[in-house]
């Protein structure tokens, strides 16, 4: 097989979300000597972009989300035994992410922390209904690069508003990128209240953070 | 150039030209074409849509003699609910809610809802739900229902007794997931039929299942098995209204008549909802806040005259916030709403608001 024919097979078993086609896939594409990094960004990340496409299109649903990612988690792991050893486990960022204090929705929240981690970030997910003092703290204690919050209600979203203001008075917040989402935000909020960005989807957050951590 | 007033998707006043309102009209029904699969709009009803938009009142309605039906979800409590609930804080009991949307409002249905407004948290008061309906009942004329959310989130963890698929999902056990979602469904619609037909006994004339599908299929699918018992077992009227534009597949696997749950917009949506055997739909197409008001309100226009075309039901279109081309605003603002409704009936050709 030769080296398009693999990335074409690792982007559908993604899409196909087949463990056990994407392991073997990844052991032959070794076996053969080709270069690890290159199924990981043009096979395997194409895989799980095109599934984000699917999802946003709702063709393709949520487990089938997380089986693709696990299915892709397993095929870096392999891929990345070949690696030298410095650029084995390299992330590209530390994200702190929470959906902010009295909101419960965190269905998207949950996609783009599958999607951060497949995409090589470090994501610690503080789940919902997050106390501002909790991004604070958690932001400190692992030194993060990026600190995200999701609205999903008009009556919630001042807590973005608020978290921007406690990172600034904890004296972290020049050093972070903030973001922030959720189906009651919008860029417009976002620069209202000060945030770096706003992103209207998992895949586009990823995106911007990728232009950004890249 | 002459400069319209209108709304962004989060109610800020915008200004647009014509030339941007038609460009903006056209990308919103093309993209809820390509989602949905369905016909974009036709140049003449861009070209109405572009009408209601430049039309220099600050209020527009309807022609006299195509006026719809208005009902109201959730009606009793809109009143005396805060802000946070799209109220306006005024202490009145619920049957007294009821009145004034009869008798001042001009609301031609109204339902009866707990402060809750699921089904499960009424089933320990439902006698009490019962003689508050009897009262509103010997008290109004017009058609009352009953109205609760399915609300499957209330069957999963750390409020019901099932295991929770946002959590379960994220940590990668998807059978668990399947299982959980599963069990909601039984006990869901356990709940359902049980509040359903002890509100028949009292008389009341319909129930108004709620946000149908907010916590994904198996809230769908709980519902259409609700409304198929009732139909078959009781005299309810049955409304299903939608909690979103499409059924977020959270399982993914589920079915009802053969036909996957996951993933179906609105005109495939009231197909099963008619087979389950419901009298009304509610479609629902979401406002995305930071797109301007006429690509909105043109696609959620596009989604709805589909959803109209194939259905043998009369179908009442949720209009508000953040739903039916309105910005999302605690009280959205009166020139938006009109603007939509007016829409809704003159090009979607909806029965009801």
């Amino acid at each position: 097989m030769d080296k398009a024919e693999y990335m074409k097979k690792a982007m559908q078993c993604v899409v196909d979300a087949d463990e056990d086609a994407v392991e073997k896939l990844a052991h032959d594409y070794l076996d053969d000597g080709f270069d690890p990094i290159e199924m990981i960004e043009q096979g395997l990340s194409q895989g799980i972009r095109k599934l984000g496409d699917l999802f946003d299109r709702g063709e393709v649903f949520l487990p089938h989300l997380i089986i693709a990612s696990e299915a892709m988690t397993k095929a870096v792991k392999i891929l990345e035994k070949a690696l030298p050893e410095d650029q084995v486990g390299k992330k590209l960022a530390k994200v702190v992410l929470g959906t902010i204090e009295g909101d419960v929705h965190d269905i998207g929240k949950g996609i783009l922390v599958t999607m951060l981690r497949v995409y090589g970030f470090e994501v610690f997910d503080l789940g919902r209904d997050v106390p501002i003092a909790k991004f604070v703290e958690k932001a400190k204690e692992v030194d993060a690069d990026v600190v995200g919050s999701s609205a999903l209600m008009t009556t919630t979203m001042v807590g973005q508003k608020a978290l921007e203001q406690a990172l600034k008075e904890a004296g972290i917040r020049d050093n972070l990128t903030t973001m922030l989402g959720g189906a009651a935000t919008t860029e417009h909020w976002a620069a209202k209240i000060g945030a770096n960005f706003w992103a209207e989807s998992a895949g586009d957050t990823v995106i911007k953070l990728k232009e950004i951590f890249s | 150039m002459t400069k319209h007033l209108t709304r962004r998707g989060d109610g800020a006043l915008i200004e647009m030209t014509s030339e941007e309102i038609m460009a903006a009209l056209e990308a919103g029904s093309e993209d809820a074409a390509d989602k949905g699969k369905i016909a974009p709009l036709s140049k003449e009803d861009l070209e109405c849509l572009l009408d209601i938009f430049i039309d220099t009142n600050k209020v527009v309605s309807v022609e006299q003699g195509e006026e719809v039906v208005v009902t109201h979800d959730i009606g009793t409590l809109r009143l005396m609910g805060d802000q946070g609930n799209s109220g306006v804080g005024i202490p009145l009991g619920r049957v007294q809610g009821i009145q004034v949307h009869e008798r001042a409002l001009c609301a031609d249905t109204m339902e009866l809802g707990h402060i809750d407004y699921s089904f499960k948290p009424v089933k320990p008061v439902i006698a009490m739900e019962q003689q508050e309906m009897e009262n509103a009942l010997l008290s109004t004329v017009i058609p009352l229902f009953y109205g609760a959310m399915p609300n499957l989130g209330t069957y999963y963890s750390p409020d019901g007794p099932f295991g929770n698929p946002s959590d379960l999902l994220p940590a990668g056990k998807v059978k668990e997931a399947y299982e959980a979602q599963e069990g909601a469904v039984e006990h869901a619609t356990r709940d359902m039929v049980y509040v359903g037909e002890k509100l028949a006994q009292v008389g009341c004339d319909g129930i108004n299942f709620d946000t149908t599908g907010a916590a994904g299929d198996p809230d769908f699918k709980a519902t259409l098995n609700a409304v198929e018992f009732l139909k078959k077992n009781t005299d309810l009227s049955v409304q299903v209204g939608m909690a979103g534009e499409f059924v977020l597949g959270m399982h993914g696997g589920l079915e009802y008549d053969g036909q996957r749950l996951a993933g179906l917009y609105c005109h495939d949506q009231v197909k099963l909802v008619e087979k389950a055997g419901a009298d009304i739909f509610g479609p629902v197409v979401n406002t995305k806040p930071s797109k301007d008001m006429p690509w909105n309100l043109s696609r959620a226009v596009t989604f709805v005259k589909a959803c109209v075309e194939v259905s043998n039901i009369p179908i009442h279109v949720n209009m508000g916030m953040g739903v039916g081309g309105s910005p999302i605003f605690e009280t959205p603002p009166i020139d938006s709403v009109c603007r939509a409704s007016k829409a809704m009936v003159q090009i979607a050709k909806v029965d009801g608001l």
